[in-house]
């Protein structure tokens, strides 16, 4: 009877590490206890956006870069406000462990009030060796504004992915 | 009094927004185990878990992905697939494809194999996609804007982590050569690069070790380099420091070897000068 709590006392150990993350459930092998097989993970957290923050366009076509740094660079005839940052993403998992970075190489932003832009993607790795600690990666962007670009506010998605191999 | 807040803050968007992002976002995920071989009818389970701080739905999906000679992943289009990536498809079943988790939840994914008789022996192989499916992002109001002028931006990842699932049938066996070495320059900075060379009619895998003779610390490890079928020869880029890069020209010893999981025996061993 014993044995059985503490059988199931381990189990819930497991399936509580992996739940909630735990130090624990970072263990670099598979090899676990004989209750408890402690799998490989990988984990995604996105910490931040890509933000152009707010872009007045001017009577030529310009373009607006975030570099992967989350610096701006604000092309001649437009005028940039607000703080931008490049977006980031956080990977945890096994010490060592190659995760290759995947993602759109451009996205297409539909305007609230019609009209259309357009805007490269870079991605600050193609792959990322994780430390003890995990790693990260940083996607910015440039942003073409057309000539008086119809205002309103402007949203589109793009994928990512972090690939094990 | 919640909802009054709720639509001040919409209002003034630009104020709350920039408090809202927290260290983890909608949509966070954790993925366990992180490769799965499946030989035989057997199936297995993987464990998706919620690890944002709120509740998310994610969507599971099999892709077609191809190796490159660079080493990178490409995604190819379900319409475009080969033969041996549409069995890959249709042989391996999962359950479920939707599930919304509160933070915290895990769930597991079973997935199953049915391998179609007569079935030519070799690798077949898809990637697992687990991602959220997101809530769109109101574009960022900044309230310095003068109205009617300017465009405001709002751009929403939508990221996911993708895991092999490789299924083989028949005996099969593969073998890999380490090349050439050198140290070269990316866009990104200082990485150790190296020629890897596969034969046979599987994938390799395995964890990587430079180590300088008579030194016992290794210089740099890397672990989980592949080698596909769809690739018989790859150049496996690290990015590393900058000091690591220097310390490691000159004589080195470059080790492959098996996962640890099964033996972690050597695959192959050189020693090299890197440039």
């Amino acid at each position: 009877m014993r044995t059985i709590g503490m059988k199931r006392a381990l189990i819930g150990a497991a399936i509580a590490a992996l739940a909630m993350n735990a130090p624990a459930a970072h263990a670099a092998t598979a090899t676990g206890t004989a209750k408890a097989k402690i799998l490989r993970q990988i984990t995604l957290s996105n910490t931040s956006d890509l933000q152009f923050a707010t872009v007045i366009s001017g009577a030529t076509a310009s373009t607006v870069a975030v570099s992967t740094a989350g610096g701006v660079t604000c092309g001649t005839g437009l005028t940039c406000t607000g703080t931008t940052t490049a977006a980031n993403f956080d990977i945890t998992g096994t010490n060592g462990a190659v995760v290759v970075v995947g993602g759109d190489a451009n996205v297409t932003l539909n305007g609230s009030l019609g009209g259309t832009m357009n805007s490269t993607l870079s991605y600050s790795a193609t792959n990322v060796t994780l430390g003890a600690t995990g790693g990260s990666f940083q996607v910015g962007g440039t942003l073409s504004v057309g000539a008086n670009q119809t205002a309103g506010d402007y949203s589109g998605t793009f994928n990512v992915t972090a690939n094990y191999q | 009094m919640f909802r009054f807040f709720r639509g001040f803050c919409l209002l003034a968007a630009a104020v709350c927004s920039s408090t809202a992002p927290s260290a983890h976002a909608a949509g966070d995920l954790l993925v366990a185990p992180t490769r799965v071989i499946l030989d035989g009818s057997r199936g297995t389970e993987v464990v998706l878990n919620n690890i944002g701080a709120e509740p998310a739905t994610y969507r599971v999906s099999l892709e077609v992905k191809r190796m490159t000679a660079e080493g990178g992943l490409d995604e190819i289009d379900e319409a475009n697939a080969n033969a041996a990536e549409r069995a890959a498809l249709d042989m391996i079943a999962f359950s479920p494809r939707r599930v919304t988790l509160p933070p915290n939840q895990p769930q597991v994914i079973r997935i199953g194999v049915r391998i179609p008789e007569g079935l030519a022996p070799g690798e077949y192989r898809a990637h697992m996609l687990f991602r959220a499916v997101p809530d769109a992002a109101p574009a960022v109001v900044d309230p310095a804007k003068p109205k009617g002028e300017g465009v405001s931006i709002a751009l929403t990842p939508i990221y996911g982590i993708t895991i092999p699932i490789i299924v083989r049938v028949g005996d099969l066996a593969a073998t890999a050569k380490i090349g050439e070495a050198w140290v070269g320059d990316t866009r990104d900075g200082p990485a150790f690069n190296f020629h890897l060379t596969r034969t046979g009619n599987r994938s390799v895998y395995g964890d990587i070790a430079v180590t300088r003779p008579g030194v016992a610390e290794p210089l740099l490890l890397a672990r989980g380099i592949a080698v596909y079928p769809e690739v018989g020869d790859r150049t496996v880029s690290l990015r590393v420091p900058a000091e690591v890069a220097a310390k490691l020209r000159g004589p080195v010893q470059i080790r492959y070897s098996e996962d640890r999981e099964v033996g972690g025996a050597t695959i192959d061993q050189a020693d090299r000068v890197v440039k």
